[in-house]
């Protein structure tokens, strides 16, 4: 058999992403997103939901009452979660707190987390707050942000792992963002035909498609990258993230724009995609951050880039 | 080309200083968009009446001080310069008030004007109706003639400030078989008349910042509408180039921010991207041209010129300008940008500006639309369909 250098997730993990998607989005609607902003709280249902699907404990061995996954996996369920605009803590906690802790060989939590009795807000020297706590107030009214500690980890894999993982839920964030204003581009008419017919709207639409579908590979690639331990992973997700971070943003200024009016209300649930977003885009390592550890890499010369090392 | 302040602008300049460092709060008021704000910029706008500041270019039988737009421009800059608040009356001062001005009868101008300029009336605009956001043609709430008076059925909505202001300036149809342009009239209005309902909208940042109006029956009085029935159009048209090409905007406002954004980069310049230090000088180089362009703009209309389709250039510029400053001061602040407010309790005004300048692309004509009206009108490009 020959291999394929193909960075394109597998078909099972894409079978996996799609049964998350499906159930995502019979259960947790905008109107969901809209209930716990009114009530400004959590509604323990929906953790349990996502227990019952096996998610917190994707990433734990099986002998710890997990599915032992791996990153890709939990990259493709990363973006599902950033499409529904999940505000539960499981990217945190099974995404990047798990493949930390058994980087770490660090074992004892495992089950605990597999069973749903466990989330861990994560602090890191990286970001001025720690998802998952009380103190601090975001633009977006779903994130509970808590004071940083004095002393927060400097490890950088779980900073590779935070990164990607935010990368991850941006792809998704920004393909949702897609949906609506595409949804509404068919739907709203001025001068008598819907605005998706005006050159303008298609044009702009069509450009964030185009950073988008040039970011999903990114991030698989990165994900592919950091599971496989590479020394080159740090270089992948400063990429993921960058290009993840540019499509997703550029996606809400244009979701906005071509909402007109209806996109600068709280009333249209655009609104929620766009501040997950801008929160996403800034955290764990921002634009800069990222921007320069590929400068050192690239510029600098630490990492090859002849023709043979694409896939490096 | 005359390129020097004159000593009495720069005297001007100096008064105006002067007198906002000892009036402008100093602390930043409430948000305009909630009625606890409200109130205290209206406040505002009168301790500006106070020193005869409300609008300088106004004759001074209206409130005003008789000054050039030259001079106005000074004091825009002061203004923002000193951190002063938004303006309440914004929509009345710069857009109502030079439509009066230039199509008002002399009783209008006496009765409107200089209550305006003394914040003591509050105004909004209503044009935007849930069919008519840029098909602005598709006006439909109708305003029926009745003896003396007009009544006026309809919706009208996105209307700014509406849900506190005290008086709105509509478009209503009031030939009720006409099509598109024809048969609109520009009407005055009490928002606290008998019929009219007022529906708070919440904008992005989650305050009531504009509001959607039903009309049921509202009888105005006709002496209320400017310029005769039927002109609405070409005078919406004429306040609309004032909002677009001059008034709404002017370049202190923009020049601030990008004084603000320097000391901003210059806080984080041991950790900012390559193209934030570019993106900051693109802001500073930005502002500079828009602040030549305004003066060329204004010394136009002083030597007795218009402003025509060229003011859709100026509201791109602006308002993309405005945006990408935010953007970049948002990049800078990084993981902090989304905070409202920072560790040290400050508040986070990048991100509420940032936020805000998402709609600039949209209110006062969208972008997409001035971009049309550039090709067309200025390029002369064909026109494809009806946009
Ligand atoms: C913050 C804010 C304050 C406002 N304040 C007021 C106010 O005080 N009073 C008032 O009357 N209105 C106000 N408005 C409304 C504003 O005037 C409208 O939003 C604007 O005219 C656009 O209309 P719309 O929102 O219906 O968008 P639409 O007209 O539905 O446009 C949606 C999208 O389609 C695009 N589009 C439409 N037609 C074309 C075309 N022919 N070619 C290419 N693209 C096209 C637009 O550019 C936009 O991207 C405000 C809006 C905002 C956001």
């Amino acid at each position: 058999m020959t291999m394929l250098m193909d960075p394109a997730p597998s078909a099972d993990a894409l079978a996996l992403a799609t049964s998350v998607r499906e159930y995502l989005a019979e259960t947790h609607g905008p109107e969901v997103l809209r209930r716990l902003d009114a009530a400004s709280g959590r509604d323990p249902a929906i953790w349990q939901g996502l227990v019952a699907m096996g998610l917190p404990g994707l990433m734990v061995p099986e002998d710890a009452g997990g599915m032992g996954l791996g990153l890709e996996e939990a990259a493709l369920i990363a973006a599902e979660c950033g499409r529904v605009c999940l505000a539960e803590p499981l990217v945190d906690t099974a995404f990047i707190a798990v493949p930390w802790l058994l980087a770490h060989g660090d074992t004892a939590l495992l089950a605990d987390i597999a069973a749903g009795n466990r989330t861990i807000p994560l602090p890191h020297a990286i970001n001025p707050w720690v998802d998952g706590g009380e103190g601090l107030h975001s633009v977006d009214p779903l994130r509970r942000l808590g004071t940083a500690p004095s002393d927060p980890p400097t490890d950088p894999h779980l900073l590779n792992l935070g990164a990607l993982m935010t990368a991850a839920q941006l792809v998704g964030l920004a393909e949702a963002m897609q949906d609506q204003a595409v949804a509404y581009a068919k739907l709203r008419e001025q001068f008598g035909q819907p605005i998706g017919a005006f050159q303008a709207i298609k044009h702009q639409l069509a450009s964030c498609t185009v950073a988008i579908e040039f970011a999903k590979p990114v991030v698989w690639q990165a994900a592919a990258a950091l599971a496989a331990g590479r020394s080159s992973a740090a270089i992948h997700v400063s990429h993921a993230k960058v290009a993840a971070s540019d499509a997703a943003w550029a996606m809400a200024e244009t979701a906005i724009q071509v909402h007109g009016a209806m996109g600068y209300t709280y009333e249209v649930d655009l609104h929620f995609w766009m501040k997950r977003t801008w929160a996403l885009c800034g955290a764990w390592g921002s634009r800069a951050f990222h921007l320069a550890r590929l400068d050192d890499a690239i510029i600098g010369g630490a990492h090859p880039i002849g023709p043979e090392h694409t896939f490096a | 080309m005359q390129l020097q302040y004159t000593e009495r602008q720069q005297a001007f300049r100096a008064e105006v200083r002067a007198w906002m460092a000892a009036h402008v709060p100093k602390t930043p008021l409430v948000t305009l968009e909630c009625r606890e704000g409200f109130d205290q910029h209206v406040a505002w706008e009168r301790t500006l009446a106070s020193g005869n500041w409300g609008m300088v270019t106004w004759p001074e039988d209206y409130g005003g001080r008789g000054l050039d737009l030259i001079e106005w421009l000074i004091f825009e800059e002061e203004y923002f310069r000193a951190g002063a608040p938004l303006r309440a009356n914004q929509n009345g001062i710069f857009l109502l008030g030079p439509t009066i001005m230039e199509f008002g009868t002399a009783e209008q101008k006496a009765r409107f004007l200089t209550s305006m300029a003394r914040g003591e009336v509050i105004w909004a605009q209503a044009w935007s109706e849930p069919g008519a956001g840029s098909d602005m043609a598709a006006i439909k709430t109708k305003a029926i003639r009745d003896g003396d008076h007009y009544v006026i059925t309809g919706q009208k909505t996105w209307s700014s400030r509406a849900s506190f202001a005290d008086w709105g300036f509509g478009l209503f149809r009031t030939d009720p078989d006409s099509k598109r342009h024809r048969g609109l009239s520009f009407i005055l209005f009490d928002l606290n008349s008998p019929g009219i309902t007022r529906r708070p909208i919440r904008q992005l940042h989650g305050h009531p910042g504009f509001a959607e109006l039903f009309f049921d029956e509202v009888r105005v009085p006709v002496e209320n509408c400017i310029a005769g029935e039927g002109k609405g159009w070409d005078v919406a048209m004429a306040t609309a180039g004032f909002e677009r090409g001059l008034m709404l905007r002017s370049p202190g406002r923009f020049q601030a921010t990008a004084r603000r954004l320097v000391e901003l980069y210059r806080r984080h310049a041991h950790n900012a991207a390559p193209a934030a230090r570019e993106a900051v000088l693109q802001a500073w180089m930005g502002t500079q041209a828009y602040a030549y362009n305004t003066y060329s703009v204004a010394a136009r209309i002083m030597a007795g010129g218009r402003i025509g389709a060229e003011a859709s250039l100026n509201k791109i510029f602006w308002s993309e300008l405005d945006r990408a400053m935010h953007r970049t001061a948002m990049q800078l602040l990084g993981a902090a940008a989304e905070l409202k407010q920072f560790g040290d309790g400050t508040a986070n005004d990048w991100l509420d500006g940032y936020i805000f300048s998402l709609s600039g692309p949209i209110y006062a004509g969208s972008n997409e639309v001035q971009r049309n009206i550039t090709a067309e009108r200025l390029l002369g490009l064909p026109r494809l369909g009806a946009g």
